[in-house]
């Protein structure tokens, strides 16, 4: 690109703000990518003959952003790639937890109840991001019609906890070789992810989030206190890592 | 209605004839609007202007390598988007006459009331 040309700061930081926005916004990588470089392109040879920013993208980059975010697509492919991961990360958690408990068993309502509510919210999105990919709405009205879809699990899922206190269904014991299997089967997929997405957050979380509470139950410290440290370790843990991250991030 | 309401589906039309007699990437479609007057509005409104027109098929874009710096991304007109041209042209004609006929003939029925008074 150019290299002996440069942008002044102003530009480069809105151009920055603009792919974030936009891919926040769940926009296609190669169509954001695009706009962002002919902009870039535009704002260069503008400054160059000595044009305002403002002279292009007009008094509020905010609004600029969001005219442009309107006519792009959602890309609706790469969300249908992820959602299924958020929901089997969400699984893995509740079975590392489990884990440490010693082997697995759940109910029947508790195993049912999983797998409806998981059909539920992958028919319920995609039904949502078909919707908004032919409407043509602004980024504001794909939100209100997005958070209540994605809301949905969670509410379900504690009426699901609530549910199984309230009623008694068979229990299924999977047995120590039925244990050793799943919690393979989930290691091997947490690995997977990490690597696919090329973050370790899913792991480094879960650890924090599991891991204080187990090795804690091994000192003799008393319950209320083991609550409290785990607590701050878990809190304290994921917020360093999420500090540490973003430093690296930047650098 | 103000200046930039009304600008917008007119914006529409001048793009499409620009990019009709002669394939052109962002700035140099900005630089020729601001040659032609449009003056006063921010440059940067082509864009969701552009990506519509795509998305709508009527324009197309090639990239194409430029002499100085990185690849550019040029349009082109595609069939509908010649057929929304004429459209517009059709359309801008007849709002034309219009307005022009409004115009001179109040203006002459004004100036009539003024001498009578």
């Amino acid at each position: 690109m150019y290299e002996n040309i440069t942008l002044s700061k102003k530009s480069k930081q809105f151009l920055e703000n603009l792919r974030v926005y936009l891919f926040s916004t769940g926009k296609k990588e190669k169509e954001i990518d695009e706009i962002v470089e002919e902009l870039e392109d535009h704002l260069m040879q503008a400054e160059q003959n000595g044009k305002s920013i403002e002279h292009i993208i007009g008094q509020s980059p905010k609004y600029y952003m969001e005219l442009l975010a309107s006519e792009m697509p959602i890309d609706v492919k790469a969300w249908m790639k992820y959602i299924p991961m958020i929901l089997f990360g969400a699984f893995s958690f509740t079975i590392v937890q489990d884990l440490f408990e010693g082997t697995l068993a759940y109910s029947l309502l508790e195993i049912f109840g999983f797998l409806i509510i998981s059909v539920l919210f992958l028919a319920s999105i995609s039904l949502a991001f078909r919707y908004i990919a032919g409407k043509n709405l602004s980024s504001r009205k794909q939100f209100v019609i997005l958070y209540p879809v994605a809301l949905l699990p969670l509410a379900l899922f504690f009426g699901l906890i609530f549910l199984n206190k309230q009623v008694t269904t068979p229990l299924i014991n999977f047995g120590l070789i039925g244990t050793i299997i799943i919690g393979i089967v989930t290691v091997i997929f947490i690995i997977g992810i990490s690597i696919w997405s090329k973050t370790w957050v899913l792991p480094i979380v879960l650890a924090f989030v599991t891991l204080p509470d187990y090795l804690l139950g091994f000192t003799s410290l008393t319950e209320s206190t083991r609550l409290i440290t785990g607590t701050c370790f878990t809190f304290g843990g994921i917020m360093i890592y999420f500090w540490v991250s973003s430093k690296v991030a930047k650098d | 209605m103000s200046t930039t309401q009304m600008m917008k589906g007119i914006l529409d039309g001048c793009i499409l004839a620009i990019i009709k007699n002669k394939e052109v990437y962002g700035y140099e479609l900005a630089e020729k609007l601001g040659e032609y007057g449009f003056s006063n509005f921010s440059e940067g409104t082509i864009y969701p202007l552009l990506l519509r027109m795509q998305k709508e098929k009527l324009v197309t874009s090639i990239l194409k390598k430029s002499t100085a710096g990185p690849k550019r991304k040029y349009y082109r007109l595609t069939e509908n988007g010649d057929q929304a041209l004429k459209d517009f042209i059709r359309r801008w004609e007849s709002l034309q006459t219009n307005v022009n006929h409004v115009l001179a003939q109040e203006t002459k029925n004004e100036r009539k009331i003024k001498n009578d008074v």
